[in-house]
């Protein structure tokens, strides 16, 4: 099993390749690496969810390029031109602006993709477990939501039955007051009785909780801090980062603070193995070398003025392989 | 009293950064052709302004809850969001006419009869939640509560002018609320557009061009959306307001029985005596306002 925080650590590895160029032989080496992830994800849990959705990606591709192509008149293949005078579509259709769309598209198609993988390879209880504890009522409500989707599944179910067989029929939206009113109602009274329980069992403080005023002072401090050094940013780039750095750092610790302030008990500890120090090793690497490249201007590629072969740094794709090792991992545990 | 200016400065600020987060696009181009260095910047804002809107979703979302820490409103949330959760699955299981979905006129409705922190929350913590069940959580999460907690936030609002038209606890009530719902239609998917805007439009061809400033940014985004989404966001408005039509009154009225219900307070035997019989010895800050709103 590869740990919660493995597979966090992997995912900003991923989008950090992929918002860092705009260069398409990296971007398909990205892409791919991700795809060989989600698919020995997908086939070794035996997952129930649908495959690979690659139907809705490549129609996502093509609509990035044409909505690119149709709204840019740059570069200098024309391939066609819109003549008459509509704002933004007439003019030349370029190769440049088709293919730039379409490398848009695949920074895109990465991005869902990198999820998806996450979504397939976690289970819901992580997804909660990773709620910061100084938001425990959040999570209490999340988790008692996600218990109660599938009663209400049920439920909603056992409602239709029992007014199909009163001769009810679906025909537009009016028909769907019989369904969801009885839902509705059966959901309220099932909260009354859960409520009744949870303060029976001690959870019956009826006072809001209020965090201590200092912690939301630190909180207003750092918001402030983050839009200007974000606009200082703009001038002094170092400094607006610093000043962004020092805001997230107070917004998050005051969250830390207020979370070690909530007990907080663990039922089922996530073991770590040997398996997770490659991902992670994967991740610095490939989140390391973009970043590095990035600074030193080797990412950088565009289709404008005139449609060139991309430049290709074999270190570049050799760090991007780094992003294929969950799917060794789980493949080895397999066997 | 401090603590209520500082819950003020809070919403005042999260909701100013959150609208400013959005609207980036617009002034970006202007800032980004005022040096070369922040051309060379210009590829990074996506991600700056995603982790300023994901802090400010923070702050407000740790704001809003402390006034939800009690088992009754935690119970109450919980079992609303899993049936707006089931009506989201079943849109996705039964996709309707373009941007139609279900879930929003149960966020108006519970913002409207039990206040804008319940309203936040149901926003919010519905798209999360349903995130988690539809496997769609991905960098638009933050941007989905956010907006999705908007419209319970604001929907409050509606009661001044139904007051003011007689309309409040009435059967006209809902058409106001029809009216809410569609503007939240468009507004919504508006809204929801300027996250991918700059990663679909490329920032290359779109800021280095030369003269493009505030006013052309504005007038491409509403050729961009008028060709992209108008017609999309239309069903979206349809729907809320067939939606709220149909089911409103109802809903509404439950809901508005509920919140009497909700009130019962568990209390010591002890601390009981001395207390004349039936009388609720304290209630809960939440729902039971005279004005019917999240204290």
């Amino acid at each position: 099993m590869i740990h919660t925080w493995s597979w966090i650590a992997w995912l900003t590895a991923a989008l950090a390749a992929l918002s860092f160029t705009r260069n398409p032989l990296y971007l398909a080496i990205n892409l791919l690496c991700i795809l060989i992830v989600f698919l020995a994800q997908h086939t070794t849990a035996g997952s129930s969810r649908r495959a690979f959705p690659m139907s809705f990606y490549i129609i996502l591709v093509l609509i990035a390029a044409g909505f690119n192509a149709l709204m840019n008149h740059f570069g200098e293949t024309v391939l066609f031109s819109i003549p008459g005078n509509v704002p933004l579509i007439s003019g030349h259709v370029t190769l440049e602006a088709f293919v730039y769309g379409a490398i848009n598209g695949l920074v895109l198609t990465g991005m869902f993709a990198a999820f998806s993988s996450l979504n397939e390879a976690l289970p819901i209880r992580s997804l909660i477990r990773l709620i910061p504890r100084a938001f425990y009522p959040v999570a209490v409500v999340t988790s008692i939501a996600l218990t109660y989707v599938p009663t209400t599944l049920r439920q909603f179910d056992q409602v239709r039955e029992a007014q199909k067989m009163r001769g009810h029929r679906l025909r537009g939206l009016r028909d769907w007051l019989p369904l969801i009113m009885p839902l509705f109602i059966m959901g309220l009274e099932r909260a009354l009785q859960l409520a009744e329980a949870m303060t029976a069992r001690g959870l019956a403080s009826s006072q809001p909780a209020s965090g201590s005023s200092r912690l939301k002072l630190s909180m207003l401090g750092g918001l402030a801090l983050l839009p200007t050094g974000w606009l200082l940013s703009l001038h002094r780039y170092t400094l607006g980062i610093v000043i962004i750095l020092i805001g997230f750092a107070a917004i998050v610790t005051a969250l830390w603070i207020a979370g070690k302030a909530t007990p907080h008990t663990n039922y089922q500890h996530e073991p770590w193995q040997i398996g997770n120090i490659p991902v992670l090793l994967g991740a610095a690497i490939v989140a390391g070398g973009y970043l590095f490249a990035s600074s030193q201007h080797i990412l950088y590629y565009t289709t404008y003025p005139r449609l060139e072969i991309p430049a290709f740094d074999p270190w570049i794709g050799l760090i991007s392989l780094g992003l294929v090792t969950p799917a060794f991992v789980i493949l080895l545990q397999k066997n | 009293m401090k603590n209520h200016l500082l819950s003020f400065a809070i919403y005042l600020l999260t909701t100013s950064l959150g609208i400013f987060s959005f609207l980036y696009p617009f002034f970006l181009p202007d800032l980004v052709q005022s040096s070369p260095e922040n051309q060379l910047h210009a590829s990074e804002m996506p991600w700056m302004i995603t982790l300023l809107l994901g802090l400010c979703l923070l702050v407000l979302l740790y704001e809003v809850q402390s006034q939800a820490a009690n088992a009754r409103i935690i119970a109450l949330l919980g079992v609303l969001i899993a049936i707006n959760s089931v009506l989201r699955f079943i849109e996705i299981a039964m996709p309707g006419p373009g941007g139609f979905s279900p879930i929003f006129f149960l966020i108006i409705l519970t913002g409207y009869a039990y206040g804008g922190r319940f309203g936040f929350l149901m926003g919010a913590l519905t798209l999360l939640v349903s995130a988690f069940v539809t496997g769609g959580v991905g960098p638009w999460l933050p941007y989905q509560m956010f907006t999705a907690g908007w419209i319970g936030m604001s929907a409050p609002l509606c009661r001044a002018p139904a007051r003011l038209l007689g309309f409040y606890q009435k059967r006209h009530e809902v058409f106001l609320l029809c009216v809410f719902g569609a503007l939240w239609g468009y507004t919504y998917g508006a809204i929801m557009n300027l996250w991918s805007w700059p990663l679909i439009a490329g920032p290359t061809n779109q800021y280095w061009a030369p003269g493009v400033g505030f006013a052309e940014t504005l007038r491409r985004y509403a050729v961009y959306y008028m060709l992209t989404s108008f017609a999309w966001d239309t069903t979206a408005a349809l729907g809320n307001i067939a939606l709220l039509l149909f089911l409103g009154e109802p809903i509404l009225r439950a809901l508005r029985r509920f919140q009497q219900r909700f009130t019962f307070l568990y209390q010591p035997v002890d601390r009981l005596v001395g207390q004349p019989a039936g009388r609720p010895v304290d209630q809960p800050a939440i729902l039971t306002s005279p004005k019917g709103r999240l204290s």
